[in-house]
């Protein structure tokens, strides 16, 4: 580069500029295709199918009469229900399109948020565009101790 | 970096790349009285190509059947690692790319660009605003969910109201009277191949005359 007197910088100061200047784009760069890569590696990777295959257990004691127990099986929300008729054990997820039933204690009703199915405490429809009732999970009770596995 | 450079020597040798990079990038001219509303065609590229590689994504786990497409949405998103992340960039990629096309659309309107020798620019772009909202419409019911369904029931509704015909239209559009499977997997041969494809040849078309006649010189 050919120097002009309005330029005294000194050679190797304009160096230390260009090399910092490279160093913070190249820094830059390999973070932005760190954030590109990342989440692309990952997505390649295995699906989490049987993920939470360990079992469920819920001591009797800790659930209340007439109130809903929400929990995870098999990456899938499943509902204990504890009332004077027993245990049950429901799929959380609306036969309809899937979304999750909420319990309601006031009416002991499920209640679907998306498209309003109702289905009672046993699982059956009462009202909805829906026919089929809430999915049985089998269980078992073992020292006061419900196991869904 | 040593590496990386000898690398690329290596290609620039064999496929001399440096005149084109100087040509294309390094070296290019723009008028500067060139505005950043200039960026938003480019920009609707960029969010195209975003759109052409989450949706490959996508496709490793999408399946287009009535019975299963809305599972396995809900199975990339719960299940697939970073799977919601892709999903949602698509999603929000979507409708951004349509925002773009629009300001785009809106920055040649106002500026008046579409006058000779540009005309062509126009009517290319004309298509490709039109193939981008349908891709939009039809990637909208391959969720399949309640929204999806009623989006392209009513939607398909629009060309029904044509006089004469527009029955017909209706019905070849969903593939039958009503919305069933058979839309589902007519819209998404729409959504992931042809669309793209034919979107594909008119960017060049879109390009390389507006390559031949440079950008417009604002005063
Ligand atoms: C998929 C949609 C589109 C893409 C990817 C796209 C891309 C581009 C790009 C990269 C440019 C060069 C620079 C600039 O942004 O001005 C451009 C220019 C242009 N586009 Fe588009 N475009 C699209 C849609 C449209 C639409 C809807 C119209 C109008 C109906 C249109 C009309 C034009 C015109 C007239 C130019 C020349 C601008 C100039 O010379 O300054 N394009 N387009
Ligand atoms: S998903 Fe429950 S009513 Fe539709």
């Amino acid at each position: 580069m050919s120097e002009t007197t309005h330029d005294p910088a000194p050679t190797h100061d304009r160096d230390g500029r260009r090399t910092f200047c490279k160093l913070c784009i190249g820094g830059l760069s390999v973070a932005s295709a760190a954030t590109v890569a990342y989440p692309v590696a990952s997505f390649l990777g295995m699906p989490i199918t049987v993920g939470a295959n360990k079992p469920v257990a819920v001591p009797l004691s800790s659930l209340a009469p007439g109130q809903a127990h929400y929990a995870e099986f098999q990456g899938q929300q499943i509902v204990i229900l504890s009332d004077e008729e027993g245990q049950r054990v429901f799929s959380a997820s609306c036969p309809h399109l899937g979304c999750n039933v909420m319990w309601s204690p006031a009416d002991a009703l499920f209640h679907c948020p998306c498209h309003g199915a109702v289905f009672n405490s046993h699982g059956q429809v009462v009202s909805g565009p829906v026919s089929a009732s809430l999915k049985k999970v089998p269980f078992e009770v073992k020292n006061g101790v419900i196991i869904v596995s | 970096m040593r590496l990386l450079g000898r690398i690329f020597d290596w290609f620039d040798e064999r496929y001399e790349l440096t005149p084109l990079i100087e040509k294309n990038v390094t070296h290019k001219q723009v008028p500067r009285t060139l505005g950043w509303s200039a960026c938003f065609g480019g920009l609707a590229f960029l969010t195209f190509l975003v759109q052409v590689f989450t949706g490959m994504l996508l496709l490793m786990y999408y399946k287009p059947h009535p019975s299963a497409a809305w599972d396995s949405v809900t199975f990339i998103k719960s299940n697939v690692p970073m799977g919601w992340l892709v999903q949602r960039i698509h999603t929000v990629g979507a409708n951004t790319m349509i925002v773009l096309v629009f300001m785009h659309f809106a920055r040649v309107a106002y500026y008046k660009i579409f006058r000779k020798p540009r005309e062509l620019h126009w009517i290319s772009g004309v298509v490709l605003m039109l193939i981008t909202t349908i891709m939009a419409f039809t990637g909208y019911l391959l969720p399949w969910t309640q929204l999806s369904y009623w989006g392209a029931k009513v939607g398909t509704e629009i060309p029904g109201a044509v006089p004469w015909i527009g029955e017909g239209i209706r019905n070849w559009v969903r593939r039958g009277p009503a919305i069933s499977g058979e839309t589902l997997g007519f819209f998404f041969s729409l959504h992931i191949w042809i669309l793209p494809a034919v979107a594909v040849a008119f960017m060049l078309m879109h390009f390389m005359m507006i390559r031949r006649t440079g950008i417009s010189r604002p005063l």
